[in-house]
C-alpha cells in the first residue's frame, strides 16, 4: 500500500548533520516505505564510495541484493549513508566525506562504521536503514544513536553487491527507532541468493517468534566499561528481572582473544579485498597510464586512500606473509572456532547471552582525534565476540547518562533471530526510549 | 615491527609511504603486534573452516548466462577500441 | 570458472564479462560443479589421491590482466595429488592437480600503456604438474600430446588447437634447473627445452655455473630469455577463499566413471579383435565414437564386417558428421540387416552416405543404378575384361578408368572402384556358373 511520503527535510538534516553521501533530489515520494542504505552497498542510482575517495565516481551496473529486496518490496531508496572509509572505523571519523554528527550531542560522534545509518533512523521519520556490521558497526552506532541495530546471523542476508571488508566477517543488518521496523524488515532483506554462495547455506528463519526467557552476562564484559555504562546496564538487568528474564552472571575466558584474532582475520581479507582498487576499471582512473604498472598501481593508491585504510592494509598484509601467517592469519582462524565453541557452551542453558554494547558513551571528536589505533580497536571488546563468531545480535538502548544513549546487546546462536526480534519488541514495550531533539 | 619490515610490506602492498608515515606506521604496528601477541598463548581448535558457519558444497550449474550487459559495466571505464586501457607492461 | 560469462564465441573484447570476472566491488564469486566434476575427473584419470575436502584460496599479486589482484586458485589443497601418467611403459608422477581461474589478456602498446581484454578473465583452467621425470624436449611433446588426447577424450572436450595448452617448463641439465614460464603450444614447448638444454650444456662446459632463473620464450625468435628481475617481491600471502567455502569431494569422486582411454582401447582392439596396430590407432584417433560403434557393430555382425565397414564408408564420411544417438541406432541396423543378408552391400553403401552425408537415398539409388548400368555397358562391349580379370584382378582398371573419364567426375573414384569390383565379382561368378 503506498502513500506519499515526504522527503522535504532530508537536505536540512543531512547538512546538519552529514548523514548522507549521496541522496535523492526528490521532495516527495510515492511508495510504500522509505529506507537508506550505507554507502557499501552497490546502488545502481547513486553513487557507491563506500567512504572512499579512490571509488569516487564509481556508480555500479547492479543493486546489491539486500537493495534490490526492499526495491521490490515497495521501498524508496532515498540515499547513501556516510561511514568510515571501507568500515574501517568505529566512530566514522574514517570518512572521506565528512563525519555525521550525533543527533543527541552534535560534537559527539554517531559511532561507526554504519553512523549515517544510525543518524538515519534517530532522526528521520519513518526511516529503516541498512547498515553493515564486520567488527561491530552496526550495533555500535546504534548504541550511541539511542536506536535498535540488529546484526542477523553470518550468511543469512546475500552480500552481493556488498562492497567487501572482511569476507567472513560482513553482515547486512537493519536500524531503526522502532521494533516493528526490524521484524518487518529482516526477513525481506534475508534468505538464499544464488549470486552469494555464503547465503546458501541457511535454515528457514522461523515465523513464530519465540520469547527469550534467559540470559548470561560474561563478567569478563562488565570489566573494563565507564561507570556510567555500568549503571544504565544494571539497571536494565533489573528491568529484565521484571520482566521474568532469568538473569545470571557466567564466565567466557576465550572472549579476551576476541580483538586480536578479529583484527588479524578482518585486517587480513581486508587486505586482499583493497589490492584491486588501483586506478583502473572503476572509481580514480585518471593516472598517468605511461608509468609502469607497478608504479600507476602504487602512486593512484597512496593518494586516495586514507590513513586507516593504509594501516589496515599493511597488517592485514602481513598478518598472512610467509613467516608470519601460521602465527597469526592461522592462529586467529582457530581462536575463532574456540571463541564459537565458548558460545555454543553458554546456549545450551541460556537462550541469549547480554552484555553492554559499547564500553561508554559517545565520544567527543576532540577525544577521539587523541586515541591512538590500538585504544580505537580495543574500544570494540564488546561488539567484537558476536560479530567474529557470526552470531545474530541485537543493540537495544537501555539508558542515558547526560543526555547520551546507553545500548546493550543481545547475543543468540546462529540462526535465531527470531529471538532478537520478539525481545526488540518486548523491550521497546518496558522500557522508555528518548528521541533527539531535532529542531528544522 | 622494525622500520625495514613495514617498508618491505608496503612495497608489497602498492603504498608508498612518506618519511612520516613510515614513522607513524611502524610505531602503531608495533603497538598493535605487541598487543596480538597473545594470540601465542590462545587455545588451539581441531575445527577447521574459513566462515564462522559451515558453508559447504554450494555449486552452480555450468549454464552460460550475462545478467547485465557487458557494455553498461565498459561504459564506466577507459577504453581504447574495445580494450581497457591500463598501464605500462615493461 | 566462478560467473556465468560464456567462455567460449566472443566477437570482440571485453564482451563476455560481467560484475564477477571483473572484480567489480561489490561481486561475489561462485564456484561451476561441472569444471569442479570434470577437474576430479581428470585428476581421477591421473591416478592421483584426492582428499576428503579440498577449499580455494587468495593468490595476491599486482597486475592489470588480474581484475582483483588475486587470483582465486588452490594452494594447500589440490583436488589430486601423488599420480601418475604411464607414457607407453614410461610412468611420469604427477604432483598435483587443481583448479584456478584464468586471468585477462595483456597486449603491449605503442605508447607504452597496456590494453586488456577481460574475455578470457574467470575461465576455468585445470593445472597439472608434473615430477622431473621427462628426459628429453621431444619426449615433453610426445607426453604432451597422448595427455592432451587422452584428456580430451576422458572430459570429452572438441578439439581446440594445441594452442589452448600453456606450460611452465621447468628443465636442468645440471644440478640447478630454470624455469620458461607461459610457453604455448606443444611445438613451442619442445622449441624451448631444446633451447634451454643447449644453453645450459653450453654455460657448463664453458665451466660457469647454472643459477636457479625465470625465463621466458620468444616465440618469433625461438629463445629463451631470462625474465625481468623482479623488482617487486612477491609475497602472495595466500588466505583461504571464504566466500566459496569448502566442498566434500571424495563422494563426487567415488561416483565419476572413467571412460577408456584411446591408447587403452587401440591396444585392447588388437588383442581382443587380431587388429593390426595401425587400423586400430586409426579408429581411436578420428573418433572414440568411432570406435565404439566398432564394438557394437561387431556385436551385430562380426569382426571382419565391422571392420570393413567401419575403416572404410563409415570412417570415409565421418568428418563433419558425429551421429546422434538415434543415428547410431540407424546404423547399426544397417549393418545388421547387410550381415544377416536382408539388404545388399550397395543398398547397405546407399543408406549409410545417405544418412551421414544427406543425399537423398533415392538419387543416390538411380545415381548408383545409373552407374552399374555404364559399367555393365563398358562390360558388354569388352567382354574380354571378364576373362583377364579372373586371372588378374587389375583389369578392372580399364573399366575404371574409362568409367571416370566418361562421367568426368559425376561419381567419386572409390564408388567407381567399389561397383566395378562388384559388378565384375558377379560376373565371374556367373561366366564360372
Amino acid at each position: 500500500m503506498t502513500s506519499e511520503i515526504s522527503l522535504k527535510d532530508l537536505k536540512e538534516l543531512d547538512s546538519r548533520y552529514n548523514i548522507f553521501t549521496s541522496m535523492t533530489a526528490e521532495e516527495s515520494v510515492d511508495a510504500e516505505f522509505v529506507f537508506s542504505a550505507k554507502d557499501n552497498l552497490t546502488s545502481k542510482d547513486f553513487e557507491t564510495r563506500a567512504g572512499s575517495r579512490i571509488l569516487e565516481g564509481y556508480t555500479p551496473g547492479f543493486d546489491a541484493t539486500p537493495i534490490r529486496r526492499m526495491r521490490d518490496a515497495g521501498g524508496f531508496l532515498a540515499g547513501k549513508t556516510n561511514m568510515d572509509e571501507f568500515g574501517f572505523g568505529t566512530f566514522s571519523a574514517n570518512s572521506a566525506y565528512g563525519i555525521p554528527r550525533n543527533p543527541f550531542d552534535t560534537n559527539r560522534s554517531c559511532g561507526g562504521s554504519s553512523g549515517g545509518a544510525a543518524c538515519a533512523a534517530a532522526i528521520l521519520e519513518n526511516h529503516v536503514a541498512l547498515g553493515v556490521s564486520t567488527g561491530g558497526s552496526i550495533s555500535c552506532p546504534a548504541s550511541f544513536c539511542g536506536v535498535f541495530g540488529i546484526t542477523p546471523t553470518y550468511g543469512r542476508v546475500s552480500r552481493y553487491g556488498l562492497i567487501d571488508y572482511g569476507n567472513s566477517l560482513d553482515k547486512v543488518g537493519i536500524l531503526s527507532a522502532k521494533a516493528a521496523d526490524l521484524t518487518k524488515y529482516l526477513p525481506i532483506i534475508s534468505g538464499k541468493d544464488h549470486r552469494d554462495p555464503t547465503s546458501c547455506v541457511q535454515p528457514d528463519m522461523r515465523r513464530s517468534l519465540r520469547r527469550i526467557r534467559s540470559v548470561a552476562v560474561p563478567k569478563e564484559a562488565i570489566d573494563g566499561i565507564s561507570e556510567d555504562v555500568m549503571k544504565s546496564f544494571e539497571s536494565a538487568l533489573e528491568l529484565l528481572r521484571s520482566m521474568s528474564i532469568d538473569v545470571e552472571y557466567v564466565g567466557m575466558p576465550s572472549l579476551k582473544y576476541s580483538i586480536p584474532a578479529y583484527y588479524v582475520i578482518a585486517t587480513s581479507e581486508a587486505s586482499t579485498n583493497l589490492a584491486r582498487y588501483c586506478g583502473m576499471r572503476y572509481g580514480q582512473q585518471e593516472g598517468d597510464l605511461t608509468l609502469k604498472f607497478d608504479d600507476y598501481f602504487s602512486s593512484i593508491r597512496s593518494k586516495y586512500f586514507g590513513d586507516e585504510a593504509k594501516r589496515r592494509i599493511l597488517l592485514g598484509t602481513f598478518t598472512r606473509m610467509v613467516g608470519y601467517a601460521d602465527r597469526y592469519y592461522n592462529k586467529a582462524l582457530q581462536v575463532r572456532q574456540v571463541i564459537i565453541a565458548e558460545y555454543k557452551g553458554i546456549f545450551k542453558t541460556h537462550d541469549a547471552v547480554l552484555t553492554p554494547t559499547m564500553p561508554f558513551v559517545s565520544p567527543r571528536f576532540d577525544d577521539i582525534s587523541k586515541m591512538s589505533a590500538l585504544q580505537s580497536y580495543k574500544a570494540d571488546f564488546l561488539t567484537v565476540p558476536p560479530n567474529i563468531s557470526g552470531t545474530p545480535h541485537l543493540s537495544v538502548p537501555c539508558g542515558y547518562s547526560e543526555g547520551m544513549p546507553v545500548g546493550m546487546q543481545f547475543i543468540t546462536d546462529h540462526w535465531n533471530e527470531d529471538l532478537l526480534l520478539s525481545m526488540a519488541t518486548e523491550w521497546e514495550n518496558a522500557f522508555d526510549i528518548r528521541h533527539p531533539e531535532v529542531k528544522l | 615491527m622494525d622500520r625495514e619490515i613495514v617498508e618491505r610490506v608496503a612495497h608489497i602492498a602498492h603504498l608508498d609511504l612518506t618519511e612520516e608515515e613510515l614513522e607513524r606506521y611502524s610505531k602503531d604496528l608495533s603497538e598493535i603486534l605487541e598487543y596480538f601477541q597473545m594470540l601465542d598463548i590462545a587455545p588451539e581448535s581441531e575445527e577447521f573452516g574459513f566462515d564462522p558457519v559451515e558453508v559447504a558444497d554450494v555449486l552452480r550449474d555450468d549454464i552460460p548466462d550475462m545478467e547485465i550487459p557487458a557494455d553498461a559495466l565498459l561504459s564506466q571505464m577507459k577504453t581504447y577500441n574495445d580494450f581497457v586501457r591500463g598501464p605500462r607492461i615493461s | 570458472m566462478f560467473c556465468s560469462c560464456p567462455t567460449t564465441g566472443a566477437d570482440a573484447p571485453n564482451t563476455h564479462v560481467c560484475p564477477t570476472c571483473l572484480g567489480m566491488p561489490g561481486s561475489r564469486p561462485s564456484l561451476n560443479g561441472k569444471a569442479l566434476e570434470l577437474g576430479l575427473t581428470i585428476a581421477k584419470m591421473l591416478k592421483c589421491e584426492i582428499p576428503k575436502t579440498t577449499w580455494f584460496s587468495r593468490k595476491t599479486y599486482f597486475y592489470p590482466d588480474l581484475c582483483k589482484h588475486f587470483q582465486i586458485t588452490q594452494y594447500d589443497t589440490p583436488i589430486g595429488e601423488k599420480g601418475v601418467y604411464h607414457l607407453g611403459k614410461k610412468p611420469i608422477r604427477i604432483t598435483r592437480v587443481h583448479l584456478e581461474e584464468d586471468p585477462g589478456k595483456i597486449k603491449r602498446v605503442g605508447d607504452g600503456s597496456s590494453l586488456v581484454d577481460y574475455n578470457r578473465s574467470g575461465v576455468p583452467l585445470v593445472e597439472i604438474v608434473t615430477e622431473p621425470d621427462i628426459s628429453s624436449p621431444a619426449e615433453a611433446r610426445q607426453f604432451l600430446s597422448e595427455l592432451l588426447t587422452e584428456i580430451r577424450y576422458t572430459i570429452d572436450l572438441p578439439e581446440d588447437g594445441e594452442r589452448s595448452v600453456r606450460c611452465d617448463c621447468n628443465i636442468s641439465v645440471g644440478t640447478e634447473r630454470c624455469e620458461v614460464k607461459n610457453v604455448t603450444g606443444l611445438k613451442n614447448v619442445e622449441r624451448c627445452l631444446t633451447f634451454e638444454a643447449v644453453r645450459q650444456t653450453k654455460l657448463l662446459k664453458a665451466g660457469r655455473t647454472i643459477e636457479r632463473e625465470t625465463r621466458h620464450f620468444d616465440e618469433e625468435r625461438k629463445v629463451t630469455m631470462p625474465a625481468r628481475k623482479k623488482e617487486y617481491e612477491a609475497d602472495y600471502g595466500y588466505i583461504g577463499e571464504p566466500d566459496l567455502g569448502i566442498f566434500h569431494i571424495a563422494r563426487i569422486a567415488e561416483n565419476i566413471k572413467l571412460r577408456e582411454s584411446p591408447l587403452n582401447m587401440a591396444s585392447r582392439f588388437q588383442s581382443e579383435y587380431g587388429l593390426d596396430e595401425r587400423t586400430a590407432k586409426q579408429i581411436v584417433t578420428t573418433s572414440m565414437k568411432l570406435a565404439e560403434l566398432f564394438e557394437e557393430l561387431i556385436k551385430v555382425s562380426d569382426v571382419q564386417t565391422a571392420k570393413t565397414w567401419i575403416t572404410g564408408n563409415i570412417s570415409a564420411y565421418w568428418k563433419g558428421f558425429e551421429p546422434s544417438d538415434e543415428e547410431k541406432k540407424d546404423l547399426i541396423s544397417m549393418i545388421s540387416d547387410f550381415h544377416t543378408g536382408r539388404i545388399t552391400d550397395t543398398e547397405c553403401n546407399i543408406r549409410i552416405r545417405s544418412l551421414m552425408t544427406g543425399e537423398g537415398q533415392k538419387e543416390m539409388t538411380d545415381s548408383a543404378a545409373d552407374l552399374d548400368r555404364l559399367i555393365d555397358a563398358f562390360i558388354d562391349e569388352n567382354p574380354s575384361v571378364v576373362a583377364d580379370y579372373r586371372k588378374n584382378d587389375r583389369a578392372a582398371n580399364r573399366i575404371i578408368g574409362s568409367v571416370m573419364k566418361q562421367t568426368g567426375g559425376r561419381y567419386s573414384s572409390a564408388d567407381i572402384v567399389d561397383a566395378t569390383r562388384r559388378l565384375m565379382d558377379a560376373r565371374s561368378q556367373r561366366s564360372d556358373a
